[in-house]
């Protein structure tokens, strides 16, 4: 493979393959193919695809995301945000909501199963290394997440996403984003609303 | 195994049992049913439990031959297989012991069943105990499938840029025909399978001076538009390529009758030798065609056949140009 396809077997990271696949399906899906091409222009890429089984020079998500940032006049964090609640209520990633509801019968469970989710991804992909989160129940309902990443994006895709994982299980709650590393999470309601059904089965067909 | 446990006589009371238990058979002395955990009530699916033989309501499967509770205490290993007779057909699996006050205790799982039982049951969470690993298994068959299914994702879009690199391999930009590459694996398949089929070798007549006169712009536009005549005057099973400037091969399949190539070469060249129109000048040029046969060859293969195309060929220039000439090598 040439070198300008920033495809790399020995130094790229898994990380960044799902990432870069995560926000083409984001921008594809929100704003259209066009959109996703003038990206690509933008960022001079010589390919319009990510191959999420692949791997990409580490740290190019990041730099996906300024082109998608300049192209869509918005804040990176802004669209790294959407893109996690995106994973989490788009029909098309119901797999990725599945996954993460497996985490726990209530949203305090769930975070709590953050801490393993390196390992399950592991269980299902020995080389996939998610970053190691740790989680501090400060007191009840507040939580204190750390989460270290060679990307800038992963931590606002995880507020993203908790956000939307909130709403699922019917969760009022507060997220911020500290810093580059930490999320604190304030749990306001856990009754707020009825949560989303989850069958353990797959659904048929 | 074999250790010396120091012994605390325990007693659990049945909540705490179906919590820790949930799917544990307390049976008597008898072998009939005191009571049953609530995930294993479901599993035989609201039956008349206390007082029922154990026999009646599961069918043992290993070890064989076993039938009561005292055949499978007596014979099993370390674990025994059931099936229930009534309820979902999901196998379960077993560890039974007696107990000091002669009641048996059993504690059964989903083996390898545990996803049909899932979606059969339609069970959650709550009705597995918390330490049971059945929640990372369900995950593991989703993540893994999920992982499977991008896998094939990956699979069709890189068969899917294989065959279009392959396409173009095989084609020749201008005219979008075959190239020599593509007719020469056409050629050497057929021959290996000793198909029937019908080789017209083509060259253009007076293309040079369209060229030299009129420009390379115009030579390629006629050259495109020879490209759609014969895609035009020829069927899709056909194989039509550019094997040169302005040469091409042409293989009819199945066909070896003469008057039918001849017919075909003639439609061809017809159409060929009609003036074209090219930014209001007037381009003519015209075609010589060589014609063989695969079985006028005794095992035919493509560089004899392509030996004896080129010399109809040039007979067919000899004879005049524009006409077609179909040739038999002779032996001897």
């Amino acid at each position: 493979m040439s070198s300008n396809l920033n495809l790399h077997w020995e130094d790229g990271t898994f990380m960044d393959a799902l990432m870069l696949r995560f926000l083409q399906g984001y921008v594809r899906d929100t704003f259209g193919p066009a959109v996703w091409q003038a990206v690509c222009r933008h960022a001079e890429l010589t390919v319009e695809t990510f191959e999420p089984m692949l791997r990409y020079d580490p740290g190019m998500a990041d730099k996906v995301a300024a082109h998608v940032a300049v192209v869509l006049g918005r804040s990176v964090d802004a669209i790294w945000e959407d893109m996690g609640t995106h994973l989490v209520t788009s029909p098309g990633h119901e797999g990725v909501r599945r996954l993460l509801r497996f985490g726990g019968i209530g949203f305090a469970d769930f975070l709590h199963s953050l801490e393993e989710m390196p390992g399950r991804a592991r269980l299902a992909m020995p080389d996939l290394d998610l970053p190691e989160v740790t989680l501090n129940e400060r007191a009840q309902g507040e939580f204190e997440l750390r989460c270290q990443s060679h990307l800038h994006g992963t931590l606002r895709v995880l507020s993203g996403l908790l956000t939307a994982m909130a709403d699922d299980y019917g969760t009022l709650c507060l997220i911020e984003n500290h810093g580059e590393d930490q999320i604190s999470i304030r749990v306001l309601d856990s009754a707020h609303s009825e949560a989303r059904p989850f069958d353990l089965a797959l659904p048929q067909g | 195994m074999q250790q010396v446990v120091p012994q605390h006589p325990l007693t659990i009371d049945s909540a705490v049992l179906a919590r820790f238990m949930p799917m544990h058979l307390l049976l008597d002395r008898d072998g009939r049913v005191i009571s049953a955990g609530p995930t294993l009530q479901r599993v035989l699916q609201g039956q008349d439990l206390p007082g029922t033989p154990f026999e009646d309501l599961f069918e043992v499967r290993s070890p064989g031959g076993a039938v009561t509770v005292d055949d499978v205490l007596a014979r099993a290993g370390h674990r025994f297989r059931l099936v229930a007779r009534g309820g979902i057909k999901a196998g379960l699996r077993g560890l039974g012991q007696r107990l000091p006050d002669g009641l048996v205790l059993m504690n059964l799982s989903f083996g390898i069943d545990l996803i049909a039982a899932v979606r059969d049951l339609a069970l959650t969470d709550a009705d597995f105990a918390a330490t049971d690993l059945a929640m990372e298994l369900l995950y593991l068959a989703e993540a893994n499938a999920a992982v499977t299914r991008e896998l094939r994702g990956l699979n069709l879009r890189l068969e899917g840029a294989r065959l279009a690199a392959e396409e173009e391999a095989m084609t020749d930009p201008l005219t979008g025909l075959r190239n020599r590459r593509a007719a020469d694996l056409v050629l050497e398949r057929l021959c290996t399978v000793k198909a029937s089929f019908g080789l017209l070798h083509m060259d253009l007549d007076y293309f040079k001076a369209v060229n030299d006169t009129l420009g390379h712009a115009a030579g390629d536009f006629v050259l495109e538009k020879v490209g759609r005549i014969l895609r035009e005057e020829l069927r899709a099973d056909d194989v039509v390529a550019r094997v040169g400037g302005d040469e091409f091969l042409v293989i009819v399949t199945g066909r070896v009758d003469a008057p039918v190539l001849q017919a075909v070469a003639e439609r061809i060249i017809a159409r060929i030798n009609a003036p074209m129109q090219i930014d209001g000048t007037e381009a003519r040029v015209s075609a010589s065609i060589g014609i063989v046969r695969s079985h006028d060859m005794v095992g035919a293969d493509p560089t004899r056949l392509l030996a004896v195309a080129d010399r109809a060929l040039y007979a067919a220039k000899d004879a005049g140009r524009g006409r077609a000439v179909l040739m038999v090598e002779r032996f001897g």
